[in-house]
């Protein structure tokens, strides 16, 4: 224990030592607590300081932040502004690049418009409003002879050759805004004047006012030449046109001539013949008469040489008829059914006693299978073969002639026959063989002194053989011989031929036959009584148509008129000639009697007109004995058997209408013909009754029209050119509203020619609608 | 497909005349010898009706008026024609020789005047020949012109 207080005292002194200290220590301590109080009461202080001075920055702050968040606020929409700006500006640079292409673009299209109008050739020229010069192209300055220097500024009017009027085009431009086409002369400054067009208008700025002019002159020296040149082409042109006219109206004028000369030579071949006929009719005929009474030998021989020398002239003018008509296309073949074989015996038969004069031998060659009966024209065929029989007699002094007839070709509807006349005569020389169908040709021309003839034989043939669509061939060798061939076709026919017609003897039965001679020359009054006597039948005479009406209508005391069975009627009469008399008993007498026309002129032109009035045959002057009792007798026959099966009908009348000229011009396209036929069937009716209202109303008008209208048809259904020459009459006499004599006559002719002319062709159009 | 190549080369025709025969016949004549595309009319107003069909030649009869005597006259219908177009040729027709037609119907701007005869068919195809070698001359001359 001792040692624990021991310790506690110690442990106490320490403890107060440590006490002490910490005292002291304590002290120290408050004193240093007591600085650092008042430290602290500074620091407080200060820091009461710094924090007012905080809260005044607080207060900054605060009011920095607000500014801040202002800022921040503007500058958000700054910031907005700013991407859109730049948006802006990215277009911008967009747009900056197009305008820069464009202007490119445009600096090249300026480029390229500045080098067109430097290339243009035509001077082009802008003028300010006080008349000056502002600017200019190449073609100016090569026109003006000028550099641009010189032009610019100066006065344009000075470089044309009439500023006046250069002036007054520029004035224009200024009024009316432009001017066209005017002619100006511009001028080198060498003195070359070049002729311009001068075209301009004016320009504006902005504001729509007139600032200057722009001018284009065109050169047309190269136009100005053309027209020259092309003018005076026209002028050549008009020349040339007037001297074409004037050579048509010429070759119009040879061609009147020609057609009036052929006219004429037709209306002189037609007068001489029967100037010549007439004649001649009474001095054969009377030789004839002669020749059967008593007379010396010596008398009859020298009768016989006026007879042979009247036959020969006949066959003359008969040659030249023929050839008149086969030249003017006038000439027409028959169609009637004929034995050929009796027909060629008969021909030779004529030649007999040439023959045995001559101490020649004939033979005759028949193909037996040439059909009995064929269709033709008989009496051209006769013509033909007598031409050559009669040329083979004369040019043969000795040997034989031979004729034969072969059948060359067959079809169903016709046969081409061979006909061949040779002889051992003179021949013909090579050289003269293609002359000798020419007209008054001969073999040589010594020929025809020896042997006599026209030369017009072959010709005719050759016409003939051709007209009818057949060839003619001729081999000769001189002095051996010659040898005509031709062929010649024929249609075939079921169709009999009256017999008897031709016979030559007189027929016992037809004794009582009673003529009227209506014909006013005493001397072929005194022929015909002749003849008539001759044949046994009984006639009176008049000398007019109006005596011949008179015997047929006057009764004698028992009331009775004298019935005659044929009339043989002169054409060319006083008083009333044939024609008219014919008509008159046709139209007013109602007569169907037989009547038969003498005429000395058989041109067709007359024989149409004999047909048309209504005669039944016609006997050329002078009158061949034979023929007169044959045709007297055939017509005689015919109405017997025609009055005895049909009373009523009519003495047959002839076609008045021909298709030929329809069958050429469609190329007989039977359709196109049948088409024509009916326009005509339809178009016609209409018009005769037309024609006739308007002669009954003496409406010439419409007369007028209907035959106008009718005329051109005419002659397409080959109604004979009578009718037409007619038809123009009436319309010539329409058209001076005045009635002539005989006007209605020619009326009714056309009428009855029209009405005929549609029953043929109704039948015509009935048959081809059948084939 | 030939007929139509063919058509656009042929001279288009017309025939104007009342008379239907002559009318036909000449269509015929005109067919037979040459190409010709024809159209027929048998008065002047069926023809001036059909004017858009373009024809290159008319050939027309003088007296149209003949029996219908409200018809349209041969000189009107040239005169409606020259009006729709005066460049087609018209050639009359007429069947009177008489002057005074012939210079009325050169007055009224006919090409030619052409009686009725059987030479016609012929002249007609002579001045049809003529009036396209006319045609050509113009043209010609408008080519001339064009180019001033």
């Amino acid at each position: 224990m001792a040692k624990i207080l021991k310790t506690d005292k110690e442990e106490l002194k320490i403890a107060n030592q440590k006490l002490a200290f910490q005292d002291s220590e304590k002290k120290k301590r408050a004193a240093e607590l007591a600085v650092a109080n008042i430290e602290l009461a500074f620091q407080n202080d200060e820091k009461d300081k710094r924090a007012a001075e905080l809260v005044i920055a607080n207060i900054e702050l605060a009011f920095q932040n607000d500014e801040k968040d202002k800022r921040a606020a503007e500058l958000t929409i700054v910031s907005d502004d700013l991407v859109i700006q730049t948006e802006r500006k990215e277009r911008q640079k967009i747009a900056n690049k197009e305008l820069k292409a464009i202007n490119q673009r445009a600096k090249l299209s300026s480029d390229y418009t500045l080098s067109l109008i430097e290339a243009s050739l035509d001077p082009l020229v802008t003028i300010n409003a006080s008349g000056k010069i502002t600017d200019m192209n190449e073609a100016t300055v090569n026109i003006t002879g000028l550099p641009r220097e010189t032009l610019r500024g100066t006065d344009f009017l000075d470089y044309f050759t009439e500023p006046q009027k250069a002036k007054e085009v520029y004035l224009k431009v200024f009024a009316d805004g432009f001017v066209t086409n005017s002619p100006l002369t511009l001028k080198h400054n060498t003195g070359k004047l070049t002729a311009v067009l001068f075209n301009g208008s004016v320009y504006k700025d902005d504001k729509g006012k007139v600032v200057g002019v722009v001018i284009v002159a065109r050169d047309v020296t190269e136009q100005k030449r053309i027209a020259a040149e092309l003018s005076e082409a026209i002028v050549i042109a008009e020349m040339a046109t007037s001297l074409a006219e004037e050579a048509k109206n010429k070759a119009e004028k040879a061609k009147i001539i020609a057609e009036t000369a052929v006219k004429a030579k037709q209306q002189f071949l037609s007068n001489m013949s029967h100037e010549i006929r007439t004649p001649m009719n009474a001095i054969i005929g009377f030789t004839k008469v002669l020749l059967k009474s008593e007379m010396t030998p010596k008398q009859k021989e020298y009768l016989m040489a006026i007879k042979t020398s009247g036959d020969a002239l006949i066959v003359l003018i008969n040659d030249i008829l023929d050839l008149a008509k086969v030249d003017s296309g006038k000439m027409v073949f028959e169609q009637i059914p004929f034995k050929l074989s009796s027909s060629l015996s008969a021909m030779i038969h004529l030649f007999e006693p040439k023959i045995l004069e001559k101490n020649l031998e004939l033979i005759k060659k028949y193909d037996q299978n040439i059909p009995e009966i064929i269709l033709g024209d008989p009496v051209r065929l006769h013509q033909i073969i007598l031409n050559l029989l009669s040329n083979a007699v004369k040019f043969t002094p000795v040997g034989k002639i031979i004729v034969s007839v072969k059948l060359h070709k067959q079809d169903d509807e016709k046969v081409i026959l061979k006909f061949t006349v040779s002889d051992t005569g003179i021949g013909i020389r090579k050289s003269k063989i293609s002359s000798i169908f020419e007209n008054f040709q001969q073999a040589s021309s010594g020929t025809s002194r020896i042997f006599g003839g026209t030369g017009l034989g072959l010709a005719i043939v050759k016409h003939l053989v051709e007209s009818q669509g057949g060839s003619i061939t001729v081999k000769s060798k001189i002095n051996n011989g010659s040898t005509f061939s031709f062929l010649l076709p024929f249609k075939k026919t079921e169709l009999k031929i009256e017999e008897n017609i031709n016979k030559l003897e007189l027929d016992e039965d037809l004794k009582e036959i009673k003529v009227l001679v209506v014909e006013d020359v005493i001397l072929n009054q005194l022929l015909m009584r002749t003849l008539l006597d001759d044949f046994g039948f009984e006639y009176d005479v008049a000398s007019n148509g109006k005596i011949a009406i008179e015997k047929m209508t006057q009764k004698d005391d028992s009331g009775i008129s004298p019935t005659y069975d044929i009339i043989l009627m002169d054409l060319q009469m006083p008083e009333m000639n044939g024609f008219e008399a014919t008509e008159y008993i046709r139209n007013t007498l109602k007569s169907n009697i037989p009547i038969v026309a003498l005429t000395a002129d058989v041109t067709t032109v007359d024989l149409t007109k004999c047909k048309s009035v209504g005669m039944n045959d016609y006997i050329a002057k002078p009158v061949d004995e034979k023929l007169l009792y044959s045709k007297i007798v055939g017509i005689i026959k015919k109405r017997n058997i025609a009055n005895k099966f049909i009373e009523t009908e009519v003495a047959p009348t002839t076609k008045v209408t021909d298709l030929t000229y329809l069958n050429t011009r469609t190329k007989s396209n039977k359709m196109l013909m049948m088409q024509m036929i009916s326009l005509y069937l339809e178009q016609t009716p209409p018009l005769i009754n037309a024609m006739l209202t308007g002669l009954m109303k003496k409406d010439w008008e419409t007369l007028y029209s209907a035959v106008h209208k009718l005329i051109p048809s005419l002659s397409i259904m080959g109604i004979s050119a009578d009718f037409e020459n007619m038809a123009k009459k009436i319309q010539e006499y329409a058209s001076n509203q005045q009635i002539a004599d005989g006007i209605p006559e020619m009326v009714h002719q056309l009428e009855k020619v029209c009405k005929q002319s549609c029953v043929e062709l109704t039948e015509q159009y009935e048959t081809m609608q059948k084939q | 497909m030939n007929e139509n190549i063919s058509a656009t080369n042929r001279i288009k025709l017309f025939l104007v005349d009342d008379d239907a025969i002559y009318l036909k016949l000449l269509e015929l004549e005109f067919l037979q010898h040459a190409d010709f595309d024809i159209e027929t009319f048998a008065t002047g107003e069926l023809c001036l009706k059909n004017m858009d069909h373009k024809p290159d030649v008319v050939i027309l009869d003088y007296y149209l008026d003949g029996i219908d005597k409200t018809a349209m006259n041969g000189i009107e219908t040239l005169d409606k024609i020259k009006k729709l177009d005066n460049n087609i040729p018209v050639i009359m027709l007429s069947q009177q020789d008489k002057i005074d037609i012939a210079i009325s119907c050169m007055h009224h701007g006919a090409f030619d005047y052409v009686v009725k005869s059987e030479t016609a068919f012929i002249n007609l195809q002579k001045i049809i020949t003529r009036t396209f070698k006319y045609k050509k001359l113009k043209k010609q001359l408008n080519w001339y012109m064009e180019r001033m």
